[in-house]
C-alpha cells in the first residue's frame, strides 16, 4: 500500500517543506500536548495554543444509521448555486478510474464524480460517520461477520440517466481482478478471493470475457442487493466499501485502461474535459439526484482543476485573493512552508484556512533481521531526534512529534509515549547510550538508508548526529528516490534502519498494525519493512481482527501497537502529519476531510 | 537558393533520423525493466508481460525501432487500440497516444518561445545598437551594467518577484496562463506577457552585449570607413553597412536559442505554472513514461534542426557569400 518513500494516501511529499525551519523544538513540544489532548477529548472546538487547530480526534468516528444514510445532505447555511470553483493542484492526477485511485488528491477529487457503496459523512465539527452512499445503510453483517449485505437506494442514476443496479456495482468490483487494475486498494477482492495477488486467479480477466465470481462469493440476487461472502470475518467492512473502487461501473462504458481518462459519473459532477497532466473540468451531472445522496451537494456549476501549481504559487494566489483566485481552493496543496508565518499573521485568512492532523505517520523502521538485539533497537528509538526531524520536514504546520505508532486521527488513539518523546523531542541520548552499553554494543555500526530528496538529506544529518551522540556509528546510505521503496521493501536489503511513512486507509487501525507488523506479510515488496516476526503479535492480530464491533476493536489495536512498540521495537514513529490549507475568500463550505486528510469539496459553494 | 535549401533539408532529415535512432536505443535498450517501472504497485508478472507486449519490448531493439519509425508515417495498432499517424507511440501512463499530448502542449511552448524570442531579439539588439551608437557615453555604461545585472539573474527569482509585485502586489497583470490565441487573442497576450518579459531578461543581456561589441567591431571595418568617407549618411552607414555585418552572428545565436526554447522552457514553465513541452519532458522522466519522453525529445530535436535551417536560409539572405558555400 505504499509507493516511494511516502504513503499512498499522501500527496504532499515533504520535499516542499524543506526550507521551513522557524518554529523551535519547544513549540513543537507544546503542540504535541495540544494534539494529544484533542485525542482523548472527544473532538470539536479549535485549539488556540500555538498554531494548533486540530479538530480531528480519535473519538470522532462512528457508524451511521439508516437515517444518517438518507439524502439529501443537510443544507449549508448561506450556500447558493452557481459559479466556478478553481482547484489548484501541484501534482497531476495519475488516475481518474476509481479502481486505480489511492492517493489523497484523487481520493478527494473522485468524491465529486464517483459514488461508492458507503462513504464518510463529515459534519461541521469534524465528526465522521460511515454511512450508506449508494447503499441504504452502512451494511448488515451475518454469519459472524463473514457475510455482508447491502441494498441499493431508489433513484440512483449514471450520468446518462440509466439506473444504477447491483450488476453495475458487481462489474465495478469484478474489474478489479483484471491485471491492469494495479494501483487501487484491494481489500474487498482479497477478502473475497485470496491474499496478495492470489485473488486475481479467481477471475483472471475480470468480467471481460463473460466470466463472473460465483454467487457463493459475490451475489446479486436482485437489482438492488449485493452480498459479499468473505473468507474470514471483517468487522470494518463498512469502511472498506467506502473506498472509491467499491462502486458502480457501467459495463458498456467500461473502456478498461482508457477508463482512466473518461470515468462514467455516478456523482453530482461529471468529466467535462480532461487534459491528462494539465487540467480537468467537472461539470454538473443533471441525472444526479440529491435526495439519494447524504453527503454531497451540487452548489457550484463547475470545478476547474489545474495542475502544476507549486505550493508557493497556490499559497501566493490564495493570499493575494484576486480575481478568479477568490473562488479557488486546493484539495491537497499545503501552505508553502516559507509563507506559513505570513498566513498565520494575516487576520483576513482566519476564516479561510485549517490546520488539521492527518492519519499519516512518518516513522523509521528497524530491520529486525540485522538488528537482532532488542536493546539496540530500543537505544535507537530513544536516541531518535523526533523534534528535529519534524523541523526538517516543515515544523509545526507540517506535523506534530509522534509518540506512538498510531496517528491521533485514528479511532481508539491514546497518547501513550513509551520513549518519552514529549519530554525529550530531541531524543534521550543518555538513556540510549546506557542501553547500548548494557548490550555491550557501544560503537555499533548501523546503516541508515533514505531517499535522496532535499528533505530527507537534511533529516539524515540530524538523525546521524543524534545517533552518534548516543554511541552509534552511522553509515549513511542515500538511495535514488524513485527506487527507494523497492529497495527497502526487499527482505534481504542491506540496511539497518530506513525512513518510512504510513497512511491508514480508514480510521480503524486494522489498516495499520496488520500490514506493518504481521509476520505472514513478510515478502519482497510488502510493507512489513521491519520484518517483525513475532508469533504472539500474529496471534493477537488474528484475535482482534475477529472482533465484530469496530468500536471495541479500536482500543485493542492501540494496545497491540503499543505492545509492539515497547516490547519488539521494530520501528520508531517520528511525527504525525498535518495538513495546513488556505483558500479564496469567495468560497464557502470548505471543510477538512479527516479520513483523507484534505479539503473536502462536497459542500463547497461560491459566495 | 533552392539547391541550397534542398541540400540543407536533406542534411536535416539525416540528422533527425540519426538522433531518433540514438535516442531510441538509449531509452529502450538500456533500462532493465521499463515495463516494471510503469506497472503500478500491485504489479503481477502477467501485467509485466502485457506491458512488454504492448510496448513491443519482447522484440529485438532494431525491430522495435523500425515499428516506431513506421508508426510515425503510417500509424500503429496497440492492444489497447489504434494509434493514428503520426504515431509517436502510446503512453501507458496517460492512456493515450503520445502525439495528442504533444499537440496539446506545443502551442504553449510555441507561444512562450516566439513571444519571448521576439522580445529579447528586439530589445536585446536594440539596446546593443544604442550602446554602440553612444559608445563611451553614460547610455553605453548604463546599458552595459544593466546587461550584467540581467546576466546574473535567474528566471525563478525574477519570475517570483514579478508575480509578487505585478500580480499580487500592484494587480497590474493577470496570473500567467495559456489561452489559445485562436480563442481569445487579448487573453493570450495578457496571460503570456509576464513569462515573455521574465524569460527575455536573461537573454537580453547576451544579445545587447553581443550586438554592441559586434557593432563596434563593424564600425571600425574598412568598408564602413570607406562608406563614411564617400559621404554617406550616418544612419545609412550605421544600419546598412555596419548592422548588416553584425547581424549574421546574432542570427546564428538566435537560431540556436529559439530552437532550444521550442524544445521547452522548463524553468519558465514551472515558475509560471504553464504546461509546455518542458514540463511534459520532466513529468515523463519522473513517471518513466518512455514513449512520451521519446516523443518530446524528437519534437525538440526536430525544432532545433528546423530552426537551424531557417537560420541558414536567413544567413544566406543577409550574406550572399553563404550560398556558394
Amino acid at each position: 500500500m505504499t509507493t516511494t518513500p511516502t504513503s499512498p494516501r499522501r500527496a504532499t511529499p515533504r520535499t516542499r517543506r524543506s526550507a521551513y525551519a522557524y518554529a523551535s523544538a519547544l513549540a513543537a513540544t507544546a503542540l504535541v500536548l495540544s494534539a494529544c489532548s484533542s485525542g482523548g477529548g472527544g473532538g470539536g472546538g479549535g485549539k488556540e495554543e500555538g498554531v494548533g487547530e486540530d479538530k480531528t480526534g480519535a473519538a470522532n468516528y462512528s457508524v451511521g444509521t439508516k437515517d444518517d444514510s438518507t439524502g439529501p445532505a443537510p443544507e449549508v447555511p448561506g450556500a447558493k448555486k452557481g459559479g466556478t470553483v478553481s482547484v489548484l493542484q501541484r501534482d497531476a492526477f495519475n488516475h481518474l478510474d476509481p479502481g486505480q485511485i489511492y492517493y489523497v488528491d484523487m481520493l478527494t477529487a473522485q468524491l465529486l464524480y464517483n459514488r461508492s457503496l458507503t462513504n464518510y459523512k463529515v459534519d461541521d465539527k469534524g465528526r465522521v460517520k460511515v454511512v450508506g452512499d449508494l447503499a441504504t445503510d452502512a451494511g448488515t453483517s451475518s454469519d459472524g461477520g463473514k457475510t455482508w449485505t447491502y441494498t441499493l437506494k431508489d433513484g440512483l442514476k449514471f450520468e446518462d440517466g440509466s439506473p444504477i443496479t447491483s450488476q453495475d456495482v458487481r462489474w465495478g468490483i469484478e474489474r478489479l481482478y483484471a491485471s491492469f487494475e494495479t494501483d487501487g486498494p484491494l481489500y474487498i477482492p482479497q477478502w473475497l478471493s485470496g491474499d496478495g495477488n492470489d485473488f486475481r486467479k479467481a477471475l483472471p480477466d475480470g468480467p471481460y470475457n463473460g466470466q463472473h465470481l460465483p454467487a457463493s462469493v459475490l451475489d446479486t440476487p436482485d437489482d438492488k442487493t449485493i452480498v459479499f461472502h468473505f473468507r474470514r470475518p471483517h468487522a470494518d467492512t463498512p469502511f472498506a466499501t467506502a473506498m472509491p473502487n467499491i462502486g458502480p461501473v457501467k459495463a458498456d462504458k467500461d473502456t478498461k485502461q482508457k477508463y482512466d481518462n473518461a470515468p462514467f459519473s455516478s456523482g453530482p459532477y461529471k468529466v467535462g474535459d480532461y487534459k491528462v497532466g494539465k487540467s480537468l473540468t467537472l461539470v454538473r451531472n443533471e441525472h444526479w439526484d440529491p435526495r439519494t445522496d447524504p453527503i454531497r451537494h451540487q452548489y457550484a456549476d463547475r470545478f476547474e482543476v489545474s495542475f502544476g501549481h507549486q505550493f508557493a504559487d497556490s499559497t501566493r494566489r490564495f493570499l493575494a485573493d484576486q480575481g478568479d483566485d477568490k473562488a479557488a481552493l486546493s484539495f491537497s496543496n499545503a501552505v508553502a512552508p516559507e509563507m506559513t508565518e505570513k498566513v498565520l499573521a494575516d487576520a483576513g485568512t482566519k476564516n479561510r484556512r485549517f490546520l488539521e492532523i492527518q492519519p499519516y505517520v512518518d516513522y523509521i523502521a528497524f530491520n529486525t533481521d540485522r538488528l537482532k538485539d532488542v536493546r539496540v533497537r530500543r537505544a535507537l528509538a530513544y536516541a531518535m531526534p523526533n523534534g528535529q526531524i519534524l523541523q526538517q520536514n516543515g515544523g509545526a504546520t507540517a506535523g506534530v512529534v509522534a509518540t506512538n505508532l498510531l496517528s491521533p486521527a485514528m479511532d481508539g488513539y491514546r497518547p501513550t509515549d513509551p520513549f518519552g518523546k514529549k519530554a525529550k523531542p530531541a531524543g534521550d541520548t543518555d538513556k540510549a547510550r546506557e542501553l547500548l552499553k548494557e548490550a555491550g554494543k557501544l560503537g555499533q555500526e548501523v546503516v541508515y538508508a533514505y531517499p535522496n530528496t532535499d528533505t530527507q538529506q537534511k533529516v539524515a544529518v540530524v538523525v546521524t548526529q543524534a545517533l552518534e551522540r548516543a554511541g552509534f556509528k552511522v553509515q549513511k546510505k542515500e538511495v535514488d528516490a524513485n527506487t527507494y521503496r523497492t529497495a527497502i521493501a526487499e527482505v534481504k536489503n542491506q540496511f539497518d534502519l530506513y525512513r518510512c511513512s504510513w497512511g491508514a486507509d480508514w480510521p480503524v487501525s486494522s489498516t495499520v498494525v496488520p500490514p506493518l507488523f504481521d509476520s505472514r506479510q513478510i515478502a519482497d515488496g510488502s510493507q512489513n519493512y521491519s520484518h517483525l516476526n513475532d508469533p504472539k503479535v500474529d496471534a493477537e492480530i488474528d484475535r482482534i481482527s475477529a472482533v465484530t464491533d469496530v468500536k471495541q476493536a479500536a482500543p485493542e489495536w492501540q494496545k497491540l501497537a503499543d505492545r509492539i512498540l515497547t516490547e519488539d521495537v521494530p520501528a520508531v514513529p517520528t511525527f504525525y502529519n498535518r495538513q495546513f490549507s488556505l483558500w479564496g475568500s469567495r468560497l464557502g463550505g470548505v471543510k477538512y476531510h479527516p479520513v483523507y486528510g484534505s479539503a473536502d469539496p462536497t459542500a463547497v459553494f461560491v459566495k | 537558393m533552392l539547391r541550397f535549401l534542398a541540400r540543407r533539408l536533406l542534411g536535416a532529415l539525416v540528422i533527425t533520423v540519426l538522433i531518433s535512432a540514438i535516442t531510441f536505443f538509449l531509452f529502450f535498450a538500456l533500462p532493465a525493466e521499463p515495463a516494471l517501472m510503469s506497472c503500478g504497485k500491485n504489479c503481477t508478472p502477467d501485467a509485466v508481460a502485457l506491458i512488454n507486449k504492448n510496448l513491443g519490448l519482447d522484440q529485438p531493439v532494431p525491430v522495435q525501432y523500425w515499428h516506431y519509425m513506421a508508426g510515425i508515417v503510417a500509424g500503429r495498432d496497440f492492444t489497447v487500440g489504434h494509434c493514428p499517424a503520426p504515431c509517436f507511440g502510446y503512453s501507458f501512463s496517460n492512456q493515450q497516444p503520445v502525439w495528442g499530448t504533444i499537440v496539446d502542449r506545443f502551442p504553449t511552448t510555441l507561444s512562450i518561445a516566439l513571444g519571448g524570442a521576439a522580445v529579447f531579439l528586439v530589445v536585446g539588439t536594440g539596446l546593443g545598437l544604442l550602446a554602440a551608437a553612444f559608445r563611451g557615453t553614460w547610455i553605453d555604461k548604463l546599458f552595459s551594467s544593466l546587461s550584467l545585472v540581467g546576466n546574473a539573474l535567474q528566471i525563478y527569482f525574477v519570475g517570483v518577484v514579478a508575480l509578487a509585485v505585478l500580480v499580487s502586489g500592484l494587480h497590474w497583470m493577470d496570473n500567467p496562463a495559456y489561452h489559445p490565441i485562436t480563442e481569445d487573442p487579448v487573453k493570450w497576450f495578457t496571460g503570456m506577457l509576464i513569462p515573455w518579459l521574465v524569460l527575455s531578461i536573461i537573454f537580453i543581456a547576451n544579445y545587447s552585449r553581443m550586438t554592441r561589441s559586434l557593432m563596434i567591431e563593424q564600425l571600425a571595418e574598412d568598408h564602413v570607413r570607406t562608406a563614411r568617407a564617400k559621404g554617406m549618411g550616418r544612419r545609412t552607414v550605421f544600419f546598412r553597412y555596419a548592422f548588416r555585418g553584425a547581424l549574421a552572428p546574432v542570427v546564428t545565436l538566435f537560431g540556436i536559442d529559439l530552437g532550444s526554447l521550442f524544445g521547452g522552457a522548463i524553468i519558465t514553465e514551472f515558475t509560471f505554472s504553464l504546461h509546455g513541452l518542458g514540463r511534459l519532458a520532466v513529468s515523463s522522466v519522473s513517471e518513466t513514461d518512455l514513449p512520451t519522453l521519446m516523443g518530446v525529445m524528437l519534437v525538440g530535436c526536430t525544432a532545433i534542426v528546423v530552426a537551424n535551417i531557417v537560420v541558414d536560409a536567413t544567413y544566406a539572405l543577409i550574406d550572399p557569400r553563404v550560398r556558394l558555400a
